[in-house]
């Protein structure tokens, strides 16, 4: 596990989806990298019921990285509160449904995965029930749990790649520049990623 | 969930949930139980019997010193009255470095005079950070009560024996400094984790429990219909 | 007639004991109903007996004796009515006593008649009878305790008789000390298995306990014993399985493919080979033995499995009793499972250079897959469930990736672990040897070599000290040598880390790089003691003939003075070659080029020393002489 960093690709207006992912596998083979099966990381979100006032959210997140566990964050206001758990804890949502039944419908991010040397890339195209939203590519350079002593080399490996769409760092990771990278940050920065991709489709309905 | 099951699942990605739910069965979510009390100065004769019964005679017993948190939340069924979902977090206070457990606990089954030997309940069990005593609060649950438990523990093939002394915490909270004991007794726990649909297991303990008498008489005890004398 | 009496009539509270039986038990009798008992009592009132009577019957013999015989006789009349002798009775007693108020009267005028006291006699033949009865209840108690202590003297000489074969009883004990044993129905069951201690071997390990028969019946004992004894020297007979009969163990040898064994190693985990067989060996080593078999048979079963399931390079064979693994090219493992049931076979001339570790190694590694079938580690908090272990456990919450996972479900075979503990003997014999015959080529520096004792079956380490005789303050060369299971791994004093493969040529040429590296190093110290300088030094030399192995190494040295140059090359195929040159050159002559004086100073060309012909023990004391002789003159 080292450090992640979470990067939107814009796909351009001739391009769909899966055209951009086989364009950016091309790129990333081209690079030598070695395609080593798929990923997926999926987000259920559940909201409490009115009867029990505030209002507070679960999202429930499972990443194919880490099979056995179960990563979750409640949100109450402005707190927030990370738990990381067994594969059971599934189990335990459907058994408080009555409380917190599902409201949003099931976002993920799907597709290859590469390894390339000291890093591992993931393309994934996210959907909200099977509906195309956009690309999140994920870069993890694993000998490195502290973002600040890889940033300028995680920079320069992104926008090889990916181009002049990658500024810098991301802020959630500018953020936690000293910080020992936990797998729950790159749990976080998926939940941002996806509440951004969620707010347009609540201005469309 | 088995083992291999990671090194296919490059190949193969489905979603845990799908998971879950076809391994229901095989999950082991039934707890068979039976209960017993014994008075404290006779606990080292059953740590004996124990340790001649259960497996591993030639290693001593395995001390443990658990802090448990009960928390209830109301569940809503819709039509009907709430009610309160109970779940508990445990922590081993001597091995800081292991996950906290949380436990969810069904209606207990068996206790009436019906011809199952010992209590069945349903229970999930989770290991979690230690982040779950605050996602629990700000999940909206509520503290109802928490002890320390400290005793032995044995195993017996699938059996797991505990023979276990209540402590009342401080006011201070802090778990280690608990050190009233709750009663002059040791509760003493026999129980099996398994799927669904084994209740061959339950003729075992029986068996099992019949041996430990007359030191402590392990029965199906309905909480619920145990009298509160204590204030 | 001037009073009556009143006669109160009372049953007993109790029943009466009708027999008391052996083990104390009381046996009532059925308590008699109102009527009954009212005339058994009435009964028993025996009215002619009391002394009250005998006295009135004494005072009517001398008075009218006529009347008191009529009154008998009415007691001796037989009646039907079952109160009629009571009502009998009771009329005689009522004339008795009218007789005996008119007696009264009549003694009381004293004048027809006296009362006299009688002397009486009865006392004596009372204690006579009472006497006569103790005597007669005491021969019947007596009796009884004869029979007694005659059964119990007839059972002790059946047990005294017993004795001389050994109690099957005890014998049974002893065995239940030692063994799991069980009855089903009429048959003792026992069980020699490894169950109880982990093993998940299929095959079963049963025997059966049955009281040793008599002589006559030996010979349809189940084995056959030629050449018995003439009495089986237990009570207990205990049947095995013929499958798990005889001696098992379990053979390995490491052989090249011309099948000229390097090494061989008998797996035998009991160390007494001598004959187990027949049916008159003490039950405790035929049990033993048996179980010898079925641990050889477990392990032999699961190392075949692994061969089966194993994908090697070049795949393992599994034929009969034999499992071919190889190990390095060209040299094969060979794990044989032995087993002799007959006496007839024999061993012939067994290998005597019988490994002792990778016997040990092989018992322990299923021992140990026995051990951890039992030994769970206990979940904490004791909530949790049983089963995972501590990494699985922390597994989930702590977002382990699949990675950590993947490698948690990986565990070496035994099968991988044997071949990785006989590669590991390979390359440390291989590197023993090298090292041996590279001692005993190299006289001059001194090499000597220490293996460290504390080791793994798979590592272990040896210590290379590198000196030469008289001058080992001076310089000293030590390195480790790493020895693992495929590869070497050298570490210099300077931190340099090698790698090298099982091929003992690299070992080889590392040491002989490393020998003539410490002469040129020794010699700079040794010239640093002199007062020379030393101007230059190469441990890889890149001129001059090439060499088969390694590099030469040189130096140059210079005298206190600088007039004087000694050049060293070392080389492991021609030895050490010493060279001096003179500066100024002790034959400049200017010729046409150089003709200028000065030019005497550059140093001329060097002349070989003949290092055979010099003085001195050692290359170093050589050297210090070479340099003490230069300085000097």
């Amino acid at each position: 596990m080292g450090v992640t960093v979470l990067q939107p690709f814009p796909v351009l207006d001739n391009r769909t989806g899966p055209q951009t992912i086989d364009f950016l596998t091309k790129r990333v083979m081209a690079l030598g990298a070695v395609q080593s099966g798929q990923f997926l990381v999926d987000c259920d979100t559940y909201v409490s019921t009115p009867s029990l006032p505030p209002q507070r959210t679960v999202h429930v997140v499972h990443n194919s990285e880490h099979p056995a566990s179960v990563f979750a964050v409640l949100e109450n206001g402005p707190k927030t509160v990370p738990l990381v758990a067994d594969g059971l804890f599934d189990l335990l949502m459907l058994k408080i449904k009555n409380i917190y039944p599902k409201k949003q419908p099931k976002i993920e991010s799907k597709g290859p995965r590469f390894e390339l040397a000291d890093f591992c890339i993931k393309l994934g195209s996210v959907t909200i029930s099977q509906n195309f939203k956009g690309v999140l590519v994920e870069v993890e350079y694993r000998p490195c749990v502290v973002a600040g002593y890889c940033s300028g080399l995680m920079r320069e490996f992104l926008q090889g790649f990916l181009g002049s769409c990658v500024q810098g760092l991301p802020p959630y990771l500018q953020n936690r520049m000293e910080e020992i990278y936990q797998p729950i940050n790159t749990v976080e920065q998926y939940l941002e990623h996806f509440a951004i991709y969620r707010k347009p489709a609540g201005f469309a309905m | 969930m088995e083992s291999k099951d990671w090194g296919s699942m490059s190949q193969l990605v489905t979603t845990p949930l799908e998971q879950i739910t076809t391994a229901l069965n095989i999950i082991p979510n039934q707890e068979y139980l039976l209960q017993g009390s014994v008075l404290d100065n006779a606990v080292e004769v059953l740590l004996h019997r124990l340790r001649g019964l259960c497996d591993n005679v030639d290693t001593s017993p395995e001390p443990f010193y658990d802090h448990e948190m009960c928390f209830t939340i109301m569940s809503m069924e819709s039509g009907t009255q709430p009610q309160p979902l109970s779940l508990r977090v445990r922590r081993a206070t001597d091995y800081p470095d292991m996950p906290f457990q949380l436990r969810y606990i069904g209606v207990p089954e068996g206790t009436g005079n019906n011809a199952r030997p010992t209590i069945v309940r349903s229970s999930i069990d989770i290991g979690t950070s230690s982040t779950i005593v605050e996602f629990l609060t700000e999940l909206g649950c509520r503290l109802d009560f928490e002890y320390v438990a400290r005793g032995y523990m044995f195993r017996k093939g699938r059996m797991k024996i505990t023979v276990s002394k209540i402590f009342k915490l401080n006011n201070n909270g802090k778990p280690p400094d608990a050190t009233e004991p709750i009663s002059q007794s040791y509760l003493v726990e026999l129980s099996v984790l398994a799927p669904s649909g084994q209740d061959a297991i339950a003729e075992d303990m029986r068996n099992f429990a019949e041996q430990l008498r007359p030191l402590v008489v392990l029965d199906k005890i309905d909480v619920k219909r145990i009298p509160m004398s204590m204030s | 007639m001037a009073y009556s009496v009143n006669i109160s009539i009372e049953a007993p509270v109790e029943n009466q004991i009708q027999e008391i039986t052996f083990d104390g038990q009381e046996i009532y009798q059925t308590p008699l109903s109102m009527s009954e008992s009212l005339a058994k009592l009435a009964q028993k009132i025996d009215f002619s007996k009391t002394g009250y009577e005998e006295l009135k019957r004494e005072t009517e013999a001398i008075d009218n004796g006529a009347e008191e015989e009529n009154a008998s006789k009415d007691n001796f009349q037989s009646s039907i009515w079952p109160w009629d002798s009571v009502r009998n009775k009771l009329r005689s007693a009522y004339t008795e006593t009218c007789v005996l108020a008119d007696v009264l009267a009549i003694a009381k005028e004293k004048r027809y008649l006296v009362l006299d006291p009688v002397q009486q006699e009865q006392h004596d033949s009372k204690s006579m009878t009472s006497i006569y009865a103790r005597k007669k209840a005491l021969a019947g108690a007596g009796s009884v305790l004869l029979t007694g202590a005659e059964r119990l003297r007839a059972s002790q000489t059946e047990a005294a008789r017993n004795r001389a074969v050994p109690d099957f009883h005890i014998e049974l004990l002893r065995l239940r000390q030692n063994w799991r044993l069980k009855k089903v129905s009429n048959t003792i069951i026992g069980d020699l298995s490894y169950r109880t201690a982990g093993s998940k071997f299929a095959q079963t390990g049963m025997f059966e306990v049955t009281k040793a028969e008599e002589e006559s019946d030996r010979p349809n004992s189940p084995p056959p014993s030629p050449g018995a004894n003439a009495k089986p020297a237990s009570a207990l007979r205990v049947s095995v399985p013929s499958e798990l009969q005889g001696v098992a163990y379990i053979e390995v040898l490491c052989s090249q493919k011309d099948q000229e064994d390097l090494c061989s190693a008998s797996i035998n985990l009991q160390h007494s080979n001598v004959t187990t067989y027949g049916a008159d060996v003490h039950w405790q080593q035929r049990l033993e033995s048996a179980q010898n078999v079925l641990f050889c048979k477990e392990l032999f079963n699961q190392l075949a499995k692994e061969a089966v399931q194993l994908h090697a390079p070049i795949p393992h064979m599994v034929v009969g009793n034999q499992i071919m693994a190889s190990t390095f090219p060209g040299i094969q493992l060979i794990i044989k499972l032995r087993h002799s049931t007959g006496e007839g076979e024999k061993k012939a001339g067994h290998k005597s250079d019988h490994d002792h570790v990778l016997e040990h190694s092989l018992h322990q590694l299923l021992r140990e897959v026995h051990h951890k079938n039992t030994h769970h580690p206990f979940p904490h908090p004791s909530s949790a469930p049983l089963g995972p272990s501590k990494r699985r456990a922390l597994a989930g919450p702590t977002a382990a990736d699949r990675y950590t996972l993947l490698e948690m479900t990986q565990s070496e075979t035994l099968l991988e672990q044997i071949i990785k503990q006989a590669q590991h003997f390979f390359t440390r014999m291989r590197t023993e040897f090298v090292l041996d015959s590279i001692v005993k080529e190299v006289k001059d520096p001194l090499i000597v070599t220490h293996w460290n004792a504390l080791n793994s079956p798979t590592l272990s380490c040896v210590k290379i000290n590198i000196i030469t005789h008289g001058y080992d303050t001076v310089c000293r060369t030590s390195l480790v040598i790493q020895v693992g299971e495929k590869m070497l791994k050298c570490v210099c004093r300077d931190g340099k880390v090698m790698h090298m493969s099982y091929e003992p040529q690299e070992l080889r040429d590392l040491i002989y790089c490393q020998i003539y590296q410490h002469q040129i190093q020794a010699v700079q110290s040794l010239a640093k003691c002199m007062g020379w300088h030393y101007l230059a030094n190469s441990s890889h030399l890149g001129i001059g003939a090439v060499e088969p192995l390694g590099n030469a190494c040189s130096c140059i040295l210079a005298s206190p003075m600088g007039d004087r140059l000694i050049a060293v090359r070392c080389e492991p195929q021609g030895g050490v070659l010493v060279s001096i040159a003179h500066s100024p050159k002790k034959d400049f002559f200017s010729g046409q080029l150089v003709k200028e004086r000065k030019w005497e100073n550059l140093g001329g060309g060097f002349k070989e020393v003949r290092w055979d012909k010099m003085e001195g023990k050692n290359f170093l004391n050589k050297m210090e002489l070479l340099m003490a002789s230069l300085t000097s003159s």
